[in-house]
């Protein structure tokens, strides 16, 4: 049955839908990671129309983040002063990257924004992965010593100190709230969690604790998600909930498949298959970028 | 719809009119398309009321149908490599397009009527012009013009049909005009052309009111018209279905 989308204006079949969101869903819990940079290139490369994409898997990460979030809340390893903190850096960039999103409509440049966005995104996050995923296999080989994490950095000589209980940590509001302000700007802009970015700076920059990074920034990416779908809703009503509803579905029945399959796979061969895979999706998306398109012109209409 | 045909046919037999003339109608005058995943039909009638019949008949006859959405501002958008980069570099905007553009007629148009007169009328799709445009020069807009047309026939949103007028009989046609779902909503105006020798010798214009209805509809309407609720209410419901499946999780677990 064919399934009309009526912010993106298009007509797709229910299960193409419910599978996009369930093999995002897996990857997502394969890997345990939320699946955005995945989920947004894929639609686009549907034909779903760009800020409908970025806009709709906003809220389809909201979903899968509550989901995480929850789980984790159980286990009561959440700092929320942590995330409120984050959180004030993250509305603010959230309502920054909207603005600058519906500008980059008006000039009708946000298409390549995003695809160039996330080509330098996932290209160096993929290269990262890959480099570090290599030498621990290698490592994994021979034996290895870690190196003493160093106790101060730059992080400690910030003004305005604040204690995180949960976190035993006494550090500036500074670097949480600007952390938070970078992911909401990626957020509105991309359609991601930011969760990639987040997680190893509050392990390597702000020395957070491990075992409350996930959780902490889980909240924080349910929130600045939450805020980047009314934003974008508000703003270039391009949320279709049709479509979120699809992909939530077959996100829930993927995830509970690839976390199954996560425990049976060695960690570090999990790591480089996802490294793999992002960059993969980086060079599809550079290769659409520089590739001569089929068609040169493009319509927009009531946007004159 | 029978009924309709039979009214028709009354109306073209009774009236002892002289000369050529039309009568139309629509299936209906106010259409709402309904929760139509892949879009909907309407149909358009019409008689020919002439005192003659066709053995009496000479010269040749056709029927031009065109259904002209509501006006709408497109802006059109070129593509440049910069840097290696393909981005979009040039903007025209054509004000005053139609939204959604229909022609049917009984034979290939170029057949029908010399380019003069399809022009005059705006008949075909190589006729749609804009009531403006932002370049002055038209040689500049032309580019810019025909691919607007290309996409939106991609799109099928326009299209022509030359063979969609169908008789049935001497003097009764019908028209299937077929209306994607993401069509405009608004006034459209169905122009119906009778052609004797390739002159227009009578036109008739009926307006129609496309509205949509069902579900996506109304959702469609809700995002536009209250966006800070649409907004909160994915929300919501994104929420929701989260906190639900990690239930499902635990359960599993």
């Amino acid at each position: 049955m064919e399934i009309y989308l009526p912010i993106a204006e298009m007509s797709v079949h229910w299960l193409v839908l419910l599978g996009m969101g369930a093999a995002v869903g897996f990857l997502s819990g394969m890997f345990g990671v939320g699946g955005g940079f995945l989920l947004t290139p894929l639609l686009i490369f549907y034909g779903v129309p760009a800020e409908v994409a970025v806009a709709t898997t906003a809220s389809h990460l909201t979903a899968s983040s509550m989901s995480g979030a929850v789980a984790q809340w159980r286990r009561r390893v959440i700092d929320f002063k942590m995330a409120g903190v984050m959180l004030a850096g993250g509305l603010a960039g959230t309502i920054v990257g909207v603005q600058l999103f519906a500008l980059l409509r008006r000039v009708g440049q946000a298409d390549i924004v995003i695809s160039a966005g996330y080509v330098i995104l996932l290209g160096s996050i993929g290269g990262l992965m890959l480099n570090e995923s290599l030498r621990a296999l290698r490592a994994a080989k021979a034996a290895t010593t870690q190196p003493a994490a160093e106790r101060h950095n730059w992080i400690h000589g910030l003004p305005l100190k604040m204690r995180f209980r949960t976190s035993r940590l006494y550090i500036s509001v500074i670097p949480p709230i600007v952390l938070g302000f970078i992911v909401g700007i990626l957020s509105s802009i991309l359609g991601v969690g930011g969760g990639f970015v987040i997680v190893p700076a509050m392990i390597y920059l702000l020395r957070m604790p491990t075992s409350v990074v996930v959780g902490t920034s889980l909240v924080q990416i349910v929130f600045v998600t939450a805020m980047t779908t009314i934003l974008h809703a508000a703003s270039d009503f391009s949320v279709d909930i049709v479509l979120a509803l699809f992909l939530i579905l077959g996100g829930v029945i993927g995830a509970q498949y690839g976390v199954r399959i996560a425990a049976r796979m060695q960690g570090e061969m999990l790591r480089l298959l996802l490294a793999v895979l992002v960059l993969a999706v980086g060079a599809r998306l550079l290769y659409g970028l520089v590739i001569t398109p089929r068609e040169l012109y493009t319509v927009a209409v009531g946007m004159p | 719809m029978r009924r309709l045909i039979a009214s028709l046919a009354l109306c073209a037999l009774a009236s002892g009119a002289s000369a050529e003339d039309l009568v139309s109608g629509l299936s209906q005058d106010q259409i709402q398309i309904t929760s139509n995943y892949a879009g909907t039909d309407i149909v358009v009638f019409g008689a020919i009321e002439s005192p003659e019949t066709s053995e009496t008949a000479g010269g040749i006859r056709d029927v031009v149908v065109v259904v002209r959405g509501p006006d709408a501002d497109f802006a059109v958008r070129r593509k440049a490599r910069v840097a290696g980069i393909w981005i979009n570099r040039n903007k025209i905007s054509l004000y005053g397009m139609p939204a959604y553009y229909y022609a049917a007629s009984t034979r290939p148009l170029s057949k029908i009527a010399s380019a003069d007169t399809l022009a005059q009328y705006q008949i075909g799709l190589a006729n749609l012009r804009p009531k403006g445009e932002s370049t002055r020069s038209p040689r500049k807009g032309e580019p810019f013009r025909l691919a607007a047309i290309r996409l939106r026939e991609r799109q099928k949103l326009y299209a022509e049909a030359p063979a969609g007028v169908e008789f049935l009989g001497y003097s009764l046609f019908r028209v299937r005009v077929p209306v994607p779902a993401s069509v405009a909503t608004g006034e459209y105006a169905v122009q119906v052309y009778l052609f004797r020798d390739g002159n227009v010798v009578s036109a008739q214009t009926t307006p129609l009111f496309v509205d949509q209805i069902g579900l996506e509809r109304r959702l469609f309407r809700f995002a536009h018209g209250r966006p800070y609720a649409y907004g909160l209410a994915t929300v919501a419901v994104a929420m929701l279905l989260g906190w639900g499946s990690s239930f499902l999780f635990r359960k599993q677990a």
